[in-house]
């Protein structure tokens, strides 16, 4: 037995369920590049039919602030650098996972979470999270068939499939009429 | 704030029903008994794959060899959501696999039971999944967002799951002489190691009370298992079938199915690595990664040789 070669870098997914819906957090893949992150987050987290894109970025390239930071240390300090775009993710529910927001341009990843906690509504966000748009990789238009096609045929990866209820009450009702 | 202060807030956190997530203070006990049940859930799916991974080739159609088929790719997939949140907590996936390859960790006991017949098939989904799905339902209120989030969308394939094997028990029970009888073979054999898969009864389950403290689980074993017999029973017994409790009845004052003692000496030996299958199903899990080996290293020599060509 070989360790060391199951730890390849964290990939944070996220998926997208319809042309107009946000891009959502789904989990982390393993991978040792992004295509096969892709490639991953597709047979990880797209089994099932209701995706049209998926998204992957480095877990640590990813830079996060919860509520309960942003209380007890404060507005995190920008810092120099070249000026750039950062996607922003955002979980404002206690249930929910983080969702895409916007963008928004800084010149690093503290600046960019001090530009997201201004531009976006302080009150009901719990996590924020920045992503340099550079290192963000993205399904490509082309790919939808063949990544997502497949599983909108497979019915029977879904409980409605199974009609046990009937089969059950219709055993009931066949013993009922024996009695 | 000191020590005691930010644990007061955290449970104030939790009685408040919020959820608790990575970067979040969180005490050191919590973020232990998270990674221990977190990782032990993970390997469990893994496991999982094993008793019905037999049978895919052996499916008697491919109605059936697709459902299986489709069944065992996600508890694959659901290992893969559980060591993902026990790495928002630290725990690497390395530390994890190791642990579960050495025979360091532990997984349900009920995977170390054989899978004889393709009643099994039916029979598995039906109590396995569907205990599975009461501990997964009642992990999806769990105070640790990540943990939380995965069992949602856990919860939602295990019902598909239980749905298949419930449907194969019922048509099994309603056919041949033989069918029946393989049948009640495969609920005989299942049904006390599937009651077993809730763990010890509560006055015995030392983890419970903090655990329940910290919304960690929100209900308790011998809960969860009263709530399968009282699912399972009746249902079992108008397909004509019987449970192999001769104990089992129903309560008349909660409607509650009673069921006889528990084996717990049995419950022990295959926790601790003697059951009927446990040396089979290490050897094959440790087979599978090392079969895989080759192709962790084709795709590490790609993913060098195009940084490579990317930075030339
Ligand atoms: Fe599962
Ligand atoms: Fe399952």
């Amino acid at each position: 037995m070989t360790s060391g070669d199951t730890q390849w870098p964290r990939y944070q997914v996220f998926h997208q369920e319809g042309p107009h819906r946000p891009h959502v957090n789904s989990g982390t893949v393993h991978a040792a590049d992004p295509e096969m992150a892709l490639q991953n987050a597709r047979d990880v987290f797209v089994r099932r039919p209701d995706c049209v894109s998926l998204w992957v970025a480095r877990a640590a390239d990813i830079q996060s602030l919860t509520a309960e930071e942003l209380e007890s240390a404060g507005v995190p300090e920008p810092t120099d650098g070249s000026l750039g775009t950062y996607q922003v993710f955002l979980k404002k529910s206690q249930v929910g996972s983080h969702e895409h927001a916007g963008s928004v341009q800084a010149t690093s990843a503290a600046g960019a979470l001090a530009a997201a906690t201004d531009e976006f509504e302080k009150e009901d966000v719990l996590v924020w999270w920045v992503v340099p748009e550079a290192l963000m990789v993205r399904t490509e238009p082309d790919e939808i068939d063949s990544l997502f096609h497949p599983a909108a045929g497979k019915l029977y990866r879904h409980p409605a499939f199974y009609h046990t209820v009937t089969l059950m009450r219709r055993l009931r009702e066949a013993e009922g009429e024996n009695k | 704030m000191t020590e005691n202060g930010r644990l007061a807030e955290f449970e104030a956190r939790i009685r408040r029903g919020e959820k608790i997530e990575p970067g979040d203070w969180m005490p050191e006990d919590y973020r232990r008994q998270l990674i221990r049940m977190i990782s032990q859930h993970a390997h469990s799916e893994i496991m999982g794959m094993l008793p019905e991974g037999t049978w895919i080739a052996r499916a008697p159609n491919l109605r059936r060899k697709m459902v299986l088929l489709a069944k065992v790719q996600d508890e694959a997939g659901h290992g893969q959501y559980l060591y993902h949140a026990a790495e928002t907590l630290g725990a690497t996936r390395e530390e994890m696999i190791e642990a579960l390859l050495s025979g360091k960790a532990k997984y349900s006991q009920v995977f170390n039971y054989p899978s004889l017949s393709w009643a099994d098939m039916g029979v598995i989904g039906w109590f396995v999944d569907g205990a599975a799905i009461l501990n997964q339902t009642m992990l999806a209120r769990c105070s640790y967002g990540p943990y939380s989030r995965a069992m949602v969308r856990i919860s939602a394939e295990e019902s598909f799951h239980m749905k298949q094997g419930k449907e194969q028990v019922i048509l099994l029970s309603q056919g041949t002489a033989a069918q029946v009888a393989m049948v009640q073979d495969a609920v005989n054999r299942w049904w006390w190691p599937s009651m077993m898969m809730f763990g010890p009864h509560d006055q015995e389950s030392p983890n419970s009370p903090v655990l329940i403290k910290w919304a960690i689980k929100t209900r308790t074993n011998d809960e969860l298992r009263q709530d399968f017999v009282n699912q399972i029973a009746p249902e079992v017994m108008e397909l004509g079938l019987t449970l192999p409790d001769p104990d089992l009845h129903i309560e008349k004052a909660t409607g509650n199915w009673i069921h006889g003692p528990i084996d717990w000496d049995e419950f022990w030996r295959v926790v601790r690595g003697d059951g009927p299958c446990n040396a089979e199903r290490m050897a094959a899990r440790r087979k599978a990664h090392d079969d895989g080996l080759w192709v962790r290293q084709a795709l590490e020599a790609y993913a060098r040789r195009e940084a490579g060509v990317a930075a030339a």
